[in-house]
Protein backbone atom coordinates (compact mmCIF):
# COMPACT_ATOMS: atom_id res chain seq x y z
CA UNK A 1 0.00 0.00 0.00
CA UNK A 2 1.52 3.26 -0.98
CA UNK A 3 0.82 6.58 0.53
CA UNK A 4 0.96 9.31 -1.96
CA UNK A 5 0.94 9.52 -5.71
CA UNK A 6 3.31 7.48 -7.79
CA UNK A 7 6.70 9.06 -8.24
CA UNK A 8 6.78 11.24 -11.24
CA UNK A 9 9.51 13.21 -12.90
CA UNK A 10 9.19 16.90 -12.34
CA UNK A 11 8.96 17.53 -16.05
CA UNK A 12 8.08 15.39 -19.01
CA UNK A 13 10.95 13.74 -20.81
CA UNK A 14 12.29 15.97 -23.48
CA UNK A 15 13.02 14.70 -26.89
CA UNK A 16 15.14 16.86 -29.07
CA UNK A 17 12.53 18.14 -31.45
CA UNK A 18 9.87 18.65 -28.85
CA UNK A 19 11.08 22.02 -27.81
CA UNK A 20 8.83 24.82 -28.78
CA UNK A 21 10.74 27.90 -29.63
CA UNK A 22 9.58 31.26 -28.46
CA UNK A 23 8.00 33.26 -31.20
CA UNK A 24 6.94 30.39 -33.36
CA UNK A 25 3.87 29.74 -31.31
CA UNK A 26 2.27 33.14 -31.74
CA UNK A 27 -0.69 31.57 -33.50
CA UNK A 28 -0.73 28.47 -31.40
CA UNK A 29 -2.08 27.62 -28.01
CA UNK A 30 -0.05 30.19 -26.18
CA UNK A 31 2.64 27.76 -25.21
CA UNK A 32 5.41 30.21 -25.76
CA UNK A 33 5.19 31.73 -22.32
CA UNK A 34 7.97 30.63 -20.04
CA UNK A 35 7.22 27.44 -18.26
CA UNK A 36 6.65 28.00 -14.60
CA UNK A 37 9.04 26.16 -12.42
CA UNK A 38 8.34 22.49 -12.18
CA UNK A 39 5.10 20.68 -12.28
CA UNK A 40 4.28 19.91 -8.73
CA UNK A 41 3.34 16.28 -8.63
CA UNK A 42 1.40 16.53 -5.43
CA UNK A 43 3.90 16.29 -2.67
CA UNK A 44 3.17 13.51 -0.27
CA UNK A 45 3.41 15.66 2.81
CA UNK A 46 0.71 18.01 3.86
CA UNK A 47 -3.00 17.74 3.37
CA UNK A 48 -4.35 16.63 0.04
CA UNK A 49 -4.79 19.73 -2.13
CA UNK A 50 -8.16 18.44 -3.32
CA UNK A 51 -9.67 18.73 0.17
CA UNK A 52 -10.56 22.43 -0.22
CA UNK A 53 -12.38 21.55 -3.45
CA UNK A 54 -14.47 18.95 -1.64
CA UNK A 55 -15.29 21.38 1.14
CA UNK A 56 -16.32 24.03 -1.34
CA UNK A 57 -18.40 21.62 -3.39
CA UNK A 58 -20.30 20.51 -0.28
CA UNK A 59 -20.85 24.04 0.88
CA UNK A 60 -22.06 25.06 -2.59
CA UNK A 61 -24.55 22.20 -2.62
CA UNK A 62 -25.76 23.30 0.81
CA UNK A 63 -26.04 26.90 -0.35
CA UNK A 64 -28.09 25.89 -3.37
CA UNK A 65 -30.35 23.83 -1.13
CA UNK A 66 -30.89 26.84 1.10
CA UNK A 67 -31.61 29.09 -1.87
CA UNK A 68 -34.10 26.65 -3.35
CA UNK A 69 -35.79 26.26 0.02
CA UNK A 70 -36.15 30.01 0.28
CA UNK A 71 -37.37 30.37 -3.29
CA UNK A 72 -38.72 27.15 -4.80
CA UNK A 73 -39.25 28.88 -8.15
CA UNK A 74 -35.47 28.55 -8.62
CA UNK A 75 -35.58 24.76 -8.38
CA UNK A 76 -35.54 24.10 -12.11
CA UNK A 77 -32.68 26.47 -12.66
CA UNK A 78 -30.53 25.44 -9.71
CA UNK A 79 -31.25 21.82 -8.89
CA UNK A 80 -28.90 20.52 -11.62
CA UNK A 81 -26.16 22.64 -10.08
CA UNK A 82 -26.81 21.11 -6.68
CA UNK A 83 -26.49 17.64 -8.22
CA UNK A 84 -23.33 18.61 -10.02
CA UNK A 85 -21.67 19.98 -6.89
CA UNK A 86 -22.66 16.91 -4.87
CA UNK A 87 -21.21 14.78 -7.65
CA UNK A 88 -18.01 16.81 -7.54
CA UNK A 89 -17.66 16.30 -3.80
CA UNK A 90 -18.17 12.54 -4.07
CA UNK A 91 -15.83 12.09 -7.03
CA UNK A 92 -13.09 14.23 -5.54
CA UNK A 93 -13.38 12.32 -2.29
CA UNK A 94 -12.89 9.04 -4.13
CA UNK A 95 -9.74 10.43 -5.69
CA UNK A 96 -8.43 11.60 -2.32
CA UNK A 97 -9.09 8.15 -0.86
CA UNK A 98 -7.43 6.46 -3.84
CA UNK A 99 -4.21 8.37 -3.34
CA UNK A 100 -4.30 7.99 0.42
CA UNK A 101 -4.71 4.27 -0.09
CA UNK A 102 -7.63 4.17 2.26
CA UNK A 103 -11.26 3.59 1.75
CA UNK A 104 -13.27 6.74 1.67
CA UNK A 105 -13.02 8.83 4.76
CA UNK A 106 -15.72 11.25 3.88
CA UNK A 107 -15.18 14.78 4.91
CA UNK A 108 -17.92 15.81 7.25
CA UNK A 109 -20.98 16.82 5.37
CA UNK A 110 -21.47 20.52 5.50
CA UNK A 111 -23.59 21.33 8.49
CA UNK A 112 -27.18 21.75 7.52
CA UNK A 113 -27.16 25.28 6.38
CA UNK A 114 -28.95 27.47 8.80
CA UNK A 115 -30.92 30.06 6.93
CA UNK A 116 -28.09 32.20 5.69
CA UNK A 117 -28.46 35.86 5.24
CA UNK A 118 -27.91 36.58 1.58
CA UNK A 119 -28.52 33.02 0.42
CA UNK A 120 -29.90 34.02 -2.93
CA UNK A 121 -29.22 33.53 -6.62
CA UNK A 122 -26.52 36.15 -6.50
CA UNK A 123 -24.70 34.24 -3.76
CA UNK A 124 -24.88 31.12 -5.91
CA UNK A 125 -23.42 32.99 -8.88
CA UNK A 126 -20.57 34.20 -6.74
CA UNK A 127 -19.98 30.77 -5.22
CA UNK A 128 -19.84 28.95 -8.53
CA UNK A 129 -17.53 31.56 -10.02
CA UNK A 130 -15.22 31.17 -7.03
CA UNK A 131 -15.36 27.39 -7.40
CA UNK A 132 -14.41 27.64 -11.08
CA UNK A 133 -11.49 29.87 -10.22
CA UNK A 134 -10.25 27.64 -7.41
CA UNK A 135 -10.34 24.47 -9.51
CA UNK A 136 -8.81 26.20 -12.53
CA UNK A 137 -6.01 27.39 -10.29
CA UNK A 138 -5.09 23.80 -9.51
CA UNK A 139 -5.29 22.45 -13.05
CA UNK A 140 -1.77 23.45 -13.99
CA UNK A 141 -0.05 21.73 -11.10
CA UNK A 142 -1.98 18.62 -10.09
CA UNK A 143 -0.47 15.23 -10.98
CA UNK A 144 -1.40 13.94 -14.38
CA UNK A 145 -3.84 11.39 -12.96
CA UNK A 146 -5.89 14.23 -11.50
CA UNK A 147 -5.76 16.81 -14.26
CA UNK A 148 -8.82 15.52 -16.08
CA UNK A 149 -10.96 15.40 -12.95
CA UNK A 150 -9.96 18.84 -11.68
CA UNK A 151 -10.32 20.24 -15.21
CA UNK A 152 -13.82 18.82 -15.57
CA UNK A 153 -14.86 20.28 -12.23
CA UNK A 154 -13.46 23.65 -13.28
CA UNK A 155 -15.17 23.49 -16.69
CA UNK A 156 -18.52 22.55 -15.14
CA UNK A 157 -18.37 25.44 -12.69
CA UNK A 158 -17.20 27.85 -15.40
CA UNK A 159 -20.12 26.81 -17.59
CA UNK A 160 -22.59 27.37 -14.76
CA UNK A 161 -20.99 30.75 -14.17
CA UNK A 162 -21.57 31.62 -17.81
CA UNK A 163 -25.13 30.33 -17.82
CA UNK A 164 -26.21 31.88 -14.50
CA UNK A 165 -24.64 35.22 -15.31
CA UNK A 166 -22.21 37.33 -13.38
CA UNK A 167 -22.84 38.12 -9.73
CA UNK A 168 -24.14 41.61 -9.15
CA UNK A 169 -21.93 43.65 -6.95
CA UNK A 170 -24.16 46.16 -5.30
CA UNK B 1 13.19 29.61 -23.62
CA UNK B 2 11.51 26.51 -24.78
CA UNK B 3 8.55 24.54 -23.68
CA UNK B 4 8.69 20.78 -23.79
CA UNK B 5 5.82 18.86 -25.26
CA UNK B 6 6.31 15.13 -25.22
CA UNK B 7 4.98 12.53 -27.62
CA UNK B 8 2.08 11.64 -25.42
CA UNK B 9 0.85 15.22 -25.41
CA UNK B 10 1.31 15.42 -29.16
CA UNK B 11 -0.84 12.34 -29.65
CA UNK B 12 -3.54 13.87 -27.45
CA UNK B 13 -3.35 17.13 -29.39
CA UNK B 14 -3.75 15.21 -32.65
CA UNK B 15 -6.88 13.69 -31.12
CA UNK B 16 -8.18 17.14 -30.30
CA UNK B 17 -7.43 18.28 -33.84
CA UNK B 18 -9.28 15.29 -35.29
CA UNK B 19 -12.29 16.13 -33.10
CA UNK B 20 -12.17 19.76 -34.23
CA UNK B 21 -12.13 18.66 -37.88
CA UNK B 22 -15.13 16.44 -37.23
CA UNK B 23 -16.98 19.22 -35.40
CA UNK B 24 -16.42 21.63 -38.27
CA UNK B 25 -17.70 19.09 -40.78
CA UNK B 26 -20.72 18.47 -38.56
CA UNK B 27 -21.60 22.13 -38.24
CA UNK B 28 -21.59 22.55 -42.01
CA UNK B 29 -24.27 19.89 -42.15
CA UNK B 30 -26.10 21.31 -39.12
CA UNK B 31 -26.35 24.73 -40.75
CA UNK B 32 -28.46 23.26 -43.51
CA UNK B 33 -31.14 22.06 -41.10
CA UNK B 34 -31.50 24.54 -38.25
CA UNK B 35 -33.69 27.65 -38.20
CA UNK B 36 -32.27 31.15 -38.29
CA UNK B 37 -31.62 31.74 -34.60
CA UNK B 38 -29.82 28.43 -34.22
CA UNK B 39 -27.93 29.07 -37.43
CA UNK B 40 -26.56 32.23 -35.85
CA UNK B 41 -25.36 30.17 -32.90
CA UNK B 42 -23.97 27.48 -35.17
CA UNK B 43 -21.93 30.08 -37.05
CA UNK B 44 -20.47 31.36 -33.81
CA UNK B 45 -19.63 27.81 -32.85
CA UNK B 46 -17.96 27.28 -36.21
CA UNK B 47 -15.83 30.35 -35.62
CA UNK B 48 -14.77 29.00 -32.21
CA UNK B 49 -13.88 25.59 -33.64
CA UNK B 50 -11.96 27.16 -36.53
CA UNK B 51 -9.91 29.14 -34.05
CA UNK B 52 -9.16 26.03 -32.02
CA UNK B 53 -8.29 24.06 -35.14
CA UNK B 54 -5.80 26.62 -36.35
CA UNK B 55 -4.26 26.95 -32.89
CA UNK B 56 -3.72 23.23 -32.61
CA UNK B 57 -2.37 22.99 -36.15
CA UNK B 58 0.05 25.81 -35.45
CA UNK B 59 1.19 24.27 -32.19
CA UNK B 60 1.73 20.86 -33.76
CA UNK B 61 3.64 22.40 -36.63
CA UNK B 62 5.78 24.37 -34.21
CA UNK B 63 6.88 21.22 -32.43
CA UNK B 64 7.65 19.45 -35.68
CA UNK B 65 4.60 17.20 -35.82
CA UNK B 66 2.46 16.92 -38.92
CA UNK B 67 -1.13 17.92 -38.06
CA UNK B 68 -3.69 15.26 -38.91
CA UNK B 69 -5.96 16.06 -41.82
CA UNK B 70 -9.73 16.13 -41.88
CA UNK B 71 -11.59 13.14 -43.25
CA UNK B 72 -13.56 13.76 -46.42
CA UNK B 73 -16.74 12.84 -44.53
CA UNK B 74 -17.85 11.50 -41.18
CA UNK B 75 -20.52 9.03 -40.14
CA UNK B 76 -23.26 10.66 -38.10
CA UNK B 77 -24.70 8.59 -35.24
CA UNK B 78 -28.20 9.14 -36.60
CA UNK B 79 -29.25 10.48 -39.99
CA UNK B 80 -29.58 14.26 -39.97
CA UNK B 81 -32.95 15.13 -41.44
CA UNK B 82 -34.33 18.02 -39.44
CA UNK B 83 -33.51 20.63 -36.79
CA UNK B 84 -33.72 18.15 -33.92
CA UNK B 85 -31.41 15.56 -35.45
CA UNK B 86 -29.07 18.36 -36.48
CA UNK B 87 -29.03 19.64 -32.90
CA UNK B 88 -28.26 16.15 -31.67
CA UNK B 89 -25.33 15.96 -34.05
CA UNK B 90 -24.04 19.19 -32.50
CA UNK B 91 -24.40 17.61 -29.04
CA UNK B 92 -22.35 14.61 -30.21
CA UNK B 93 -19.71 16.68 -31.98
CA UNK B 94 -19.25 18.90 -28.94
CA UNK B 95 -19.11 15.90 -26.59
CA UNK B 96 -16.42 14.29 -28.75
CA UNK B 97 -14.41 17.50 -28.75
CA UNK B 98 -14.77 17.83 -24.97
CA UNK B 99 -13.53 14.29 -24.46
CA UNK B 100 -10.54 15.02 -26.69
CA UNK B 101 -9.67 18.20 -24.80
CA UNK B 102 -10.01 16.46 -21.46
CA UNK B 103 -7.64 13.85 -22.80
CA UNK B 104 -5.11 16.58 -23.56
CA UNK B 105 -5.32 17.60 -19.91
CA UNK B 106 -4.66 14.02 -18.89
CA UNK B 107 -1.62 13.63 -21.11
CA UNK B 108 0.57 16.56 -20.34
CA UNK B 109 2.30 18.18 -17.40
CA UNK B 110 2.90 21.30 -19.46
CA UNK B 111 1.11 24.07 -17.62
CA UNK B 112 0.44 26.25 -20.65
CA UNK B 113 -0.99 23.33 -22.55
CA UNK B 114 -3.18 22.43 -19.60
CA UNK B 115 -4.48 25.98 -19.36
CA UNK B 116 -5.25 26.00 -23.09
CA UNK B 117 -7.01 22.64 -22.82
CA UNK B 118 -9.04 23.82 -19.83
CA UNK B 119 -10.15 26.91 -21.76
CA UNK B 120 -11.26 24.70 -24.64
CA UNK B 121 -13.04 22.40 -22.19
CA UNK B 122 -14.83 25.28 -20.42
CA UNK B 123 -15.89 27.14 -23.54
CA UNK B 124 -16.94 23.91 -25.21
CA UNK B 125 -19.10 23.02 -22.22
CA UNK B 126 -20.99 26.29 -22.67
CA UNK B 127 -21.40 25.67 -26.42
CA UNK B 128 -22.58 22.14 -25.76
CA UNK B 129 -25.06 23.36 -23.13
CA UNK B 130 -27.00 25.38 -25.73
CA UNK B 131 -27.39 22.40 -28.03
CA UNK B 132 -28.21 20.10 -25.13
CA UNK B 133 -30.91 22.53 -23.98
CA UNK B 134 -32.27 22.86 -27.52
CA UNK B 135 -32.52 19.10 -27.93
CA UNK B 136 -33.84 18.33 -24.46
CA UNK B 137 -30.62 16.56 -23.47
CA UNK B 138 -30.20 16.50 -19.69
CA UNK B 139 -28.20 17.54 -17.85
CA UNK B 140 -27.61 20.66 -19.88
CA UNK B 141 -24.26 21.01 -18.11
CA UNK B 142 -22.83 17.60 -17.18
CA UNK B 143 -21.08 17.50 -13.83
CA UNK B 144 -17.87 16.22 -15.39
CA UNK B 145 -17.58 17.57 -18.94
CA UNK B 146 -15.38 15.49 -21.20
CA UNK B 147 -16.23 12.18 -19.61
CA UNK B 148 -17.92 9.98 -22.13
CA UNK B 149 -20.81 7.99 -20.83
Amino acid sequence: MHSGPPPRPAAPPLTRRRALSLGLAAGGLGLAAPVLAGCAAGSSDGPDPLIPLVTRARSDAALVTAVITADPSLTGQLDPLRSARSDHAATLEQEIARVAGTTASPTPAAAPTAPQAGADLNAVRQAVADAAREAAGLVGTVPIARAGLVGSVAACCAAYTAVLGAAQTS
Amino acid sequence: MSVPIDDEAITALQGALAAEHAALWSYTLILAFVPGDQAVEARQDITAHRTLRSQVEQTLTDVGARPVSAQPAYATPVPVTDALSAGKLAVTAEADALAAWRSVLEHTTNQQLRVAALTALSEGTVRASRWRAATGTAPVIPSLPGIVR
